[in-house]
């Protein structure tokens, strides 16, 4: 139902007491810079932005390989929060090398699974946002491939 | 010639950055830091300090309303602050879940209360000293307050038509957009359910960013009271309904007009806008 690598992070979060899953969440969020752009890297799409439902600016950077299979790196703004920061490591990491059509079917219900009730609450409907800009840069990236191959 | 104030009235109410780096190790204070970012105390805070969530430590899990007194007394306990503990409240977008936390130990009749003057961002920016340790105090014996003072600082939504209706001071400290009606958010911020945006009648729109310097520390007393006395209405004499859109904004402005200007009759509509823009029949204002 979800890519190998994000299944993995799903089981290893839904193991851990209350107190570990917030460590592993802050851990994540502190290795965030390590998802931005390196120097010379070349990407099919990129969607640098700052929307109503994200504190900051939020940039989405994808690259689909020779075999179809999506590479994202994202940057993100200074003010973007704690919570958002883990969910843009995790999902780099978990989705790296799906297929924008695989990003595109996920079912956004394993936030939860990860996160946990506790922290998810109304200001923090951002946690689904990362996913969300995720989503829409695989969704033109598949729409613009898809009128390349009807022209 | 205007009788403005010179100082804050209670200065005592305020602590700055280097007091309370000297203070780390005072047994008679405890340091509350209290955030939006719910896992920010999580990636480092003041040593010593204690977490208090604003909504799984200060709310019902249940009713829309804060927890009973029992079970702040149980909070305390937990956290090692006695009766007679001064709490010092800190926490990032300019202390607002501190002021709000601040007014909520208020609900329940604690008494020595302060905040950090420019809250976790100055703090940090100062490069002050930060931990991951998470601080352990044994309990206390706090007492079960035997009431929450909901009838002095706190207003619920009849009391603001009231106040509404009898055309006394009533400050919308919400963004300009969300005064005027333009959105029924904060930018930047995910719409939380309400249906009508614009203003309870009669509001004054004071945002809560007009009482802070760009280092979020609070302005002076002579400005306070030129922006609240002068420009927006507030009179000592009359008592003063405050509220935003969940009611953390407008626990700042409570804490300016009440410690730092000095009124002791302002309340805090916490149900404020998501109740209000909800509300059947409650009457709608909209500006240009």
């Amino acid at each position: 139902m979800y890519p190998p690598k994000l299944n993995n992070i799903i089981e290893l979060f839904e193991t851990l007491p209350e107190v570990e899953r917030r460590e592993t969440l802050v851990n994540y969020a502190e290795s965030a810079p390590r998802q931005e752009p390196r120097p010379n890297e070349k990407f099919d799409l990129e969607d640098v932005r700052k929307d109503e439902e994200c504190a900051d600016k939020v940039g989405v950077y994808l690259q689909v390989d020779k075999e179809g299979r999506a590479h994202l790196r994202m940057s993100l703004g200074p003010e973007v929060q704690t919570l958002t920061r883990a969910m843009t490591s995790i999902l780099c990491k978990g989705l790296d090398g799906a297929t924008p059509q695989e990003i595109l079917d996920l079912p956004s219900d394993f936030v939860t699974r990860i996160v946990g009730a506790e922290l998810v609450r109304v200001r923090s409907q951002t946690t689904y946002y990362v996913l969300t800009r995720i989503k829409g840069i695989c969704k033109v990236y598949l729409d613009r491939q898809r009128a390349a191959a009807a022209a | 010639m205007n009788t403005y104030p010179t100082e804050y009235a209670h200065p005592e109410a305020l602590v700055e950055t280097d007091w309370l780096e000297q203070h780390l190790s005072d047994k008679s204070i405890r340091i509350v830091e209290s955030n939006e970012d719910i896992l920010l105390y999580d990636t480092g805070h003041i040593p010593g300090a204690v977490h208090i969530d604003w909504r799984s430590d200060l709310q019902d899990a249940v009713i829309r309303d804060y927890i009973a007194p029992d079970k702040f007394a149980e909070l305390c306990r937990r956290n090692g602050i006695g009766p007679d503990t001064t709490c010092i409240f800190y926490g990032d977008k300019a202390n607002w879940w501190a002021c709000y936390a601040l007014w909520a130990f208020r609900l329940f009749g604690h008494k020595n209360v302060k905040v950090l003057n420019g809250g976790r961002d100055k703090w940090k920016a100062e490069n002050r000293p930060m931990t991951r340790e998470v601080a352990k105090y044994p309990a206390s014996d706090y007492p079960v307050p035997n009431e929450r003072r909901d009838k002095e600082i706190r207003a619920f939504a009849d009391e603001a038509l009231a106040q509404s209706k009898a055309k006394k001071p009533l400050i919308d400290v919400r963004s300009p957009g969300e005064f005027k009606g333009e959105i029924t958010h904060m930018a930047e911020y995910p719409q939380e359910g309400v249906l009508r945006g614009g203003h309870i009648p009669g509001a004054k729109s004071v945002p809560w960013k007009t009482a802070t310097k760009d280092d979020n520390t609070f302005k002076s007393a002579p400005e306070l009271a030129k922006i609240y006395f002068e420009d927006a209405g507030v009179r000592p004499d009359v008592d003063t309904v405050v509220y935003c859109r969940i009611g953390e904004r407008s626990s700042h402005t409570w804490f300016v007009l009440t410690y730092l200007l000095g009124l002791d009759n302002v309340r805090n509509y916490d149900g404020s806008w998501t109740e209000w823009g909800n509300k059947v029949g409650a009457p709608i204002e909209k500006s240009s």
